[in-house]
């Protein structure tokens, strides 16, 4: 039974983290219809910049994360001033190509570069927490405070879309194009900003990557690949779906990962086409 | 018309007495250019011309690949466990097609792209039948004249095929189910038919060329045949010379593949990123690909080489 917590605790942790770069890559899909095969590197720079600034001055990983928050969101703004704002009025067979072409360069060239400047090596944060028991269960606290913060992210970004203006036109921009338009939203702007959000999502979860588990430079093809894996699980475009689809992800990782140590990411990915093949638009796909 | 059959009957023959001149180096770089071409051409299939982008095309490659090393290890004959290869990966590519030819658009695209993940994992996770991470060690084969026109017949076929599909029915059907799906199937295309017939024409070809693969090059692991490197580069190739044209995937893989080799041996490091911003820029200045640039396009369409439906 104390396994089975155990496991479970563990799972929604693992999926918490997927959940949150899964957000934000739901939230550029949505915003931008691009599929946008660069949002591992920014996952990887943000765990960079954290084992950096730790290496260097021993900072608390957390507390760099949110120094580092800005300049990730200018980082993917700009990725998309430069790189996607020239494509938008391309036809859309036309788009979705060259869109790939794009990102999947775009993600080439950091791979490299990141592994050129700062070494190929795995790297990690050396940071820990004393861990307590609460009955039987054993809790790391590390782990718990990782959880709480990405429950509040998560929460803050709710109200964030729900209840500023930003973000209410970040949602309608994503829901009606044409619509949004029409009343006023100034749609460019909002891709560019919803980049930005998505980037910022993203490097976050790679602070937890770095503290939890260790980065690569090589790590952020990998990495999209399952994103996009969970936000096609939860439903494209839907917010709530790649929630729900980044636990469901890291829930059957655990536990398979406990019984059978190798069959982790194959359960995982078996899960992934045996629910598309059910419900081919998703979980929560309209 | 006259001057295209010219210029491909010259191609042709320059390249079936390539092996005269026995320069080795030149003969693997164009086996390996082959085997480029072949996959592009082959993803273009389906994507160019029917409109779905099938990022687990690598799937059967990599199926092919790996029939034909635990067939032909296991002492079955060359020559059977190398179709061995195609057919696996055509029964692979009916197994899939129904399923997945219910998904659309990027959910088509995405949900292939897992299969490919699938693969490996599975691969790796099966050493009684694969050996898992250590690799495939097939029997020493090594025979460079038969090799090279092994592939270069491949890669001939592959777009002869292409080239009749284009002027048949069946292409004609392709062209609609990618254009409007949903009026096609109004005025009576069998839909599923056609984009499961094109994927099988796709996977035969790519069965064959993993069979191939393991010929060549002795040794496989699920990095090499299943890896995101393989599974991206024919996709970007294909795109990057003109998806939907016949000759584009070609020129994209040419393109591709001359520049990377370039970029290997003239920069000690970042080649790999410089690469990276060639597909970059040709994504971003280029879109629909090289060949649809304006002076490329009037010049190939001079000798009558470019054609999409």
């Amino acid at each position: 039974m104390e396994i089975a917590i155990q496991l479970v605790i563990a799972g929604i942790l693992q999926g918490g983290v997927y959940a949150l770069a899964a957000f934000g890559l739901s939230l550029i899909f949505g915003v931008s219809d691009v599929l946008n095969l660069a949002h591992g590197e920014f996952l990887m720079l943000g765990g960079l910049v954290t084992f950096l600034v730790f290496e260097a001055t021993g900072l608390n990983p957390f507390l760099t994360g949110l120094f580092m928050l800005p300049m990730t969101f200018f980082l993917g703004y700009m990725f998309d001033r430069l790189l996607m704002r020239p494509l938008a009025t391309k036809k859309e067979h036309v788009r979705i190509m060259s869109s790939v072409l794009v990102t999947l360069g775009a993600a080439i060239t950091i791979e490299d570069g990141i592994s050129f400047l700062f070494g190929a090596e795995e790297k990690g944060v050396d940071y820990s927490l004393p861990s307590f028991f609460w009955g039987d269960i054993y809790i790391s606290y590390l782990r718990l405070l990782a959880m709480v913060m990405i429950a509040a992210l998560t929460v803050g970004i709710h109200y964030y879309l729900k209840k500023t203006f930003t973000g209410r036109a970040l949602r309608a921009t994503a829901q009606n194009l044409r619509g949004a338009m029409l009343v006023g939203v100034d749609t460019r702007v909002i891709r560019s900003v919803t980049f930005g959000i998505g980037s910022l999502l993203a490097s976050i979860a790679g602070v937890f990557y770095v503290v939890l588990l260790s980065i690569a430079p090589d790590m952020g093809l990998s990495v999209t690949i399952k994103y996009l894996c969970i936000i096609v699980l939860g439903g494209l475009g839907s917010l709530i779906g790649s929630l729900v689809g980044g636990v469901l992800l890291g829930l059957t990782e655990s536990v398979v990962s406990y019984y059978t140590p190798h069959w982790g990411q194959t359960a995982a990915f078996l899960m992934l086409v045996g629910i598309l093949l059910i419900r081919p638009k998703g979980l929560f796909g309209k | 018309m006259s001057t295209n059959r010219i210029i491909l009957g010259l191609v042709l023959l320059l390249l079936l007495i390539f092996p005269a001149f026995n320069m080795p180096y030149p003969n693997t770089f164009l086996i390996i250019l082959f085997l480029y071409i072949l996959l592009a051409q082959s993803i273009d299939l389906l994507m160019g011309y029917a409109g779905y982008i099938n990022m687990g095309h690598i799937c059967f490659f990599g199926i092919g690949a790996y029939t034909f090393g635990i067939l032909w290890n296991k002492g079955l004959h060359l020559y059977i466990s190398f179709v061995a290869g195609g057919v696996a990966a055509v029964l692979f590519a009916l197994l899939i097609s129904f399923p997945f030819f219910r998904l659309r658009g990027h959910y088509f695209a995405l949900a292939t792209f897992a299969l490919v993940k699938l693969m490996e994992h599975l691969t790796l996770n099966l050493p009684s039948l694969t050996q898992g991470s250590d690799g495939l060690m097939v029997l020493q084969g090594n025979r460079m004249i038969p090799m090279y026109y092994l592939s270069l017949f491949l890669v001939v076929a592959v777009i002869g095929v292409t080239y009749y599909i284009t002027r048949s029915r069946l292409g004609l059907a392709m062209a609609s189910v990618r254009e409007q799906e949903q009026i096609a199937s109004d005025f009576g295309v069998p839909v599923q038919r056609t984009k499961t017939t094109a994927m099988v024409i796709a996977a035969a070809f790519a069965g064959l060329m993993g069979s191939f693969y393991t010929w060549y090059t002795i040794f496989i692991n699920p990095e090499m045949v299943f890896g995101i490197e393989i599974a991206l580069m024919p996709l970007a190739m294909a795109m990057l010379g003109g998806s939907g044209v016949i000759i584009g995937p070609v020129i994209g893989a040419i393109f591709l593949f001359i520049v990377e080799e370039t970029l290997w041996t003239r920069m000690a490091y970042l080649h790999t990123a410089a690469y990276g911003l060639v597909i970059l820029l040709v994504g971003l200045f280029m879109p629909g690909g090289l060949v649809r640039l304006r002076p490329f396009r009037r010049a190939l369409m001079r000798v009558g080489l470019y054609q999409e439906i």
